[in-house]
């Protein structure tokens, strides 16, 4: 098995090769068959990953612990959804799961595109393949997912493995890595294809058009990925953060960020035929990003929490990343006079300029991520001395940045194309920023002084009135000439032009998350000592532990901590947090119980018993509005949606180019 | 159960464990608002997490338990917080702090996010003093009758918006 499994890879990489030869070679010879057998041996390619994908979980799952991988990444005890998992839950696994899906990927596209792009669907498959190639050969000599134990010459079966690290056995870690991928992968798509047009010279956006909704698709499990990884560490660390600035969470951010640019960078094209070279350098950014992101994760280059063991891959992530990035840089640069402008800007005051600043701003958001990452690593080769870039310097970098941000998201969508006038900027923004100042002035008359929060709060309410306003005015206008009520009328609106109201909606899941983040300034925690039947104070709940038990399982041993929960003097319920030991790994991990409401949520960590075992430790913590965070996002995960779905009325985007010159007594039809 | 009797060595030898691990600290008792604000300059160096020493919620802190005990001492001993944070750092080194100094080159830390923002608004309006210059230069010929162009413009603006 572990033979045929290793066969299949090293046999896929010489198939991504073919296909990147054949495609090449076959388009500049003229030979049309050699270009038919590079698109073939896509199916082959993917064909190979996948049986070799197949053999490993198949590996996994009946537990067969000859192999490294397997013995280090599974064991019997774990059930079967874990075991599945264990194939990305190691650096080698991983690498093949990445491999298996960028050969998925490319299949895809080849079987959709196989009719079209006739001149570009070569160059197409050569960057995927070429880009495949690069994971495959990874997985093939340095990192094979099938190396054995062996002992003389005879192949070493161990019985048991260690299993999948405990922290990862949680429901969304089954979710996350694979959504991560499937955004991370998803992006070498809209890459593939803008260097196709590059190479091929085309004139138009057909590239755009093409890969609009790959992109979407791609950011949203991107989006889906991230906030399932917060998610994952606030309900399983046991200390209810959600995002800590590590540099294997910035790796994820980093693509997110120039994609979210690059979304709304590609209207300006597709509206106006402007921004097309930052479009080809925010889509190679991007990719590029991906590629940075993993090296980084798994080189050892920066040191992270959960990063994976330091390997040797670094040199191969170096060389590809050279080579693709000047080859990038020498392509956009050569193809310039093909990526003029077709339009002017007409005036700052204008949707094309609020687009700018939005890609400015996150840029620079995407460039202090990078820099805080990368920063230990350049100070200690500079200096010698080691430092440390912790939450403090992201937190007072980013949530300027993240709140400018805020405001273009309200300010963006109601400057019109072109140019807007004064008067038309006082109607559209007189409303929100009363309300927005207003809630500022209530707030702070209630008591609260911290600045960023009441920022935040502020600019959450003048987003969310200028989006409202938006829907309102449109529906409004629907129902005046259809007669629908106000709610169809809405529906109608949005069905009219899902890419701008869809749009909206996921600007206001961007507000709920903001909501969510602001409430993180209001935090309570405390760690208290509390026998059986006592009862201990924290914010307005009272905490008193009913019982406390134990038991065991096949996977691990576990104390839970039953405590009543009331608020002057009602009850409020039950939470149980638990605490296990696996026995595999000897890991301790904490299962908290979390009481959640929109308001806050009571968060509770069972951390142990006292010295004298007679007192339970309760670690407790109060979250104000945390749940927006994960509202925001179903509402982001909507929004997007909405924009996948065609619009009714099919839109044609008039550009604004200086067509003609107009005399002076010209009649002009009113 | 017969499985429970077969590993029963395992499992007391793993609930002793557990017991241990459990164990309670009183590490979260030594932290009073003094600690709390001295401790959030200060990183955890434990290893595991990127937390500051007045967050780090593991009770068995084999960094952050020490630490919050010898900055309770300093600060018994009248120490001030500056002086708390200088004390650490000469025997933990600079990556004792939680975010880079604001000297030398770690002010470049700092500094150059928003350089980068500055660099940005400076291309930006490069930018649109480009594209302004091209309109200047495409619209120079005509002499335009601003009622006619406003018409225009009204004209565009509804077709714009029955599109949008």
């Amino acid at each position: 098995m572990e033979n045929l499994g290793a066969l299949a890879i090293i046999l896929a990489f010489c198939f991504a090769i073919y296909s990147v030869l054949a495609s090449l070679i076959g388009t500049w010879k003229k030979r049309p068959f050699l270009v038919a057998s590079g698109r073939r041996a896509v199916y082959t390619t993917w064909l190979l990953v996948a049986s070799a994908s197949g053999m490993l979980v198949y590996s996994l799952m009946k537990g067969d612990f000859r192999l490294a991988y397997v013995w280090a990444h599974s064991n019997k005890s774990m059930p079967f959804y874990y075991k599945f998992a264990s194939w990305w839950g190691g650096q080698e696994g991983s690498l093949l799961f990445w491999a298996f899906l960028l050969s998925t990927y490319t299949m895809v596209v080849v079987f959709m595109n196989r009719k079209k792009f006739r001149d570009m669907m070569p160059y197409v498959i050569s960057v995927l393949m070429a880009t495949l190639a690069f994971f495959l050969v990874m997985i093939w000599v340095p990192l094979s997912p099938f190396q054995v134990f062996t002992v003389g010459k005879g192949i070493q079966d161990l019985g048991d493995g260690q299993g999948l690290n405990p922290l990862l056995q949680y429901w969304t870690m089954v979710i996350h890595p694979p959504m991560l991928y499937l955004g991370y992968v998803g992006f070498s798509v809209p890459f593939a294809f803008a260097i196709g047009s590059l190479i091929t010279k085309q004139p138009g956006d057909a590239w755009i058009h093409t890969t609009r909704r790959w992109t979407l698709v791609t950011w949203l499990f991107q989006t889906t990925g991230i906030i399932l990884g917060a998610g994952w560490a606030y309900s399983v660390l046991g200390w209810g953060g959600y995002w800590g600035w590590d540099p294997v969470e910035n790796a994820s951010l980093l693509p997110w960020i120039t994609a979210t640019a690059f979304l709304h960078s590609v209207m300006m094209q597709e509206k106006k035929g402007m921004m097309k070279i930052w479009n080809a350098v925010l889509i190679s950014a991007t990719f590029f990003l991906c590629i940075f992101g993993t090296f980084m994760t798994r080189s050892g280059v920066v040191q992270s929490v959960h990063a994976f063991a330091q390997s040797s891959i670094g040199t191969y992530f170096v060389s590809y990343l050279t080579v693709g990035i000047a080859g990038t840089v020498y392509l956009i640069l050569s193809r310039l006079q093909y990526l003029k402008s077709e339009a002017h800007l007409e005036s700052v005051v204008s949707r094309e300029s609020s687009f700018m600043f939005n890609n400015l701003i996150l840029l620079a958001s995407c460039f202090a991520v990078l820099w805080g990452t990368l920063f230990p690593v350049i100070s200690e080769a500079v200096t010698g001395d080691k430092i440390s870039v912790d939450k403090p310097f992201y937190d007072r970098i980013n949530i300027p940045i993240g709140l400018f941000l805020l405001f273009l998201t309200g300010v963006g969508p109601l400057i019109a194309w072109r140019k807007s006038s004064i008067e038309s900027l006082k109607r559209a923004f007189f409303w929100p920023t009363i309300g927005g100042v207003a809630l500022i002035a209530g707030l702070m008359a209630a008591g609260m002084r911290h600045p960023y929060a009441l920022l935040s709060f502020g600019l959450c309410l003048f987003v969310t009135w200028t989006v409202a306003a938006e829907f309102y005015k449109g529906s409004r206008a629907i129902s005046n000439k259809t007669g629908s009520n106000l709610l169809m009328a809405m529906v109608d609106l949005t069905h009219r032009n899902t890419r701008r109201y869809g749009g909206y909606i996921v600007h206001m899941g961007i507000v709920f998350m903001f909501i969510g983040f602001t409430g993180s300034a209001f935090n309570q925690d405390t760690t208290v000592e509390v026998d059986k039947g006592s009862v201990q104070k924290i914010g307005h709940y009272d905490l008193q532990i009913a019982d406390i038990q134990q038991g065991e399982n096949d996977n691990y041993l576990w104390h839970k901590a039953i405590v009543k929960i009331s608020r002057n003097g009602s009850e409020l319920g039950t939470l149980e947090p638990e605490r296990r030991l696996y026995k595999a790994s000897k890991q301790p991990t904490s299962e908290v119980s979390i009481r959640r409401r929109l308001n806050e949520d009571l968060y509770l960590n069972f951390a142990g018993m006292s010295n004298d075992d007679t007192k339970a430790v309760i670690q407790a913590y109060i979250f104000p509005l945390v749940s927006w965070i994960w509202i925001g996002f179903w509402v982001v995960l909507a929004g997007t949606l909405v924009c996948l779905v065609p619009a009714k009325v099919r839109l044609q985007y008039a550009r604004t180019e200086v067509v003609g010159i107009a005399r002076k007594n010209v009649e002009v039809q009113k | 159960m017969s499985k429970f009797k077969n590993n029963r060595g395992t499992v007391v030898l793993l609930a002793i464990a557990l017991a241990a691990l459990s164990l309670a600290q009183s590490s979260s008792a030594l932290l009073t608002p003094e600690i709390k604000r001295v401790g959030g300059r200060l990183a955890c160096l434990c290893g595991t997490c990127n937390n500051s020493v007045s967050d780090c919620p593991m009770l068995e802190c084999h960094y952050t338990k020490p630490m919050r005990e010898k900055i309770a001492s300093m600060q018994k001993l009248g120490m001030g917080d500056d002086e708390i944070i200088n004390a650490v750092v000469k025997d933990k080194g600079i990556q004792a702090l939680a975010a880079p100094p604001t000297e030398g080159f770690n002010l470049l830390a700092w500094v150059m996010p928003w350089i980068a923002v500055g660099l940005g608004l400076l291309v930006v309006w490069m930018f649109i003093s480009y594209l302004n210059r091209k309109r200047v230069t495409a619209a120079a010929a005509p002499e335009l009758d601003p009622e006619i162009l406003n018409r225009y413009r009204d004209n565009i603006e509804k077709d714009l918006a029955k599109l949008d």
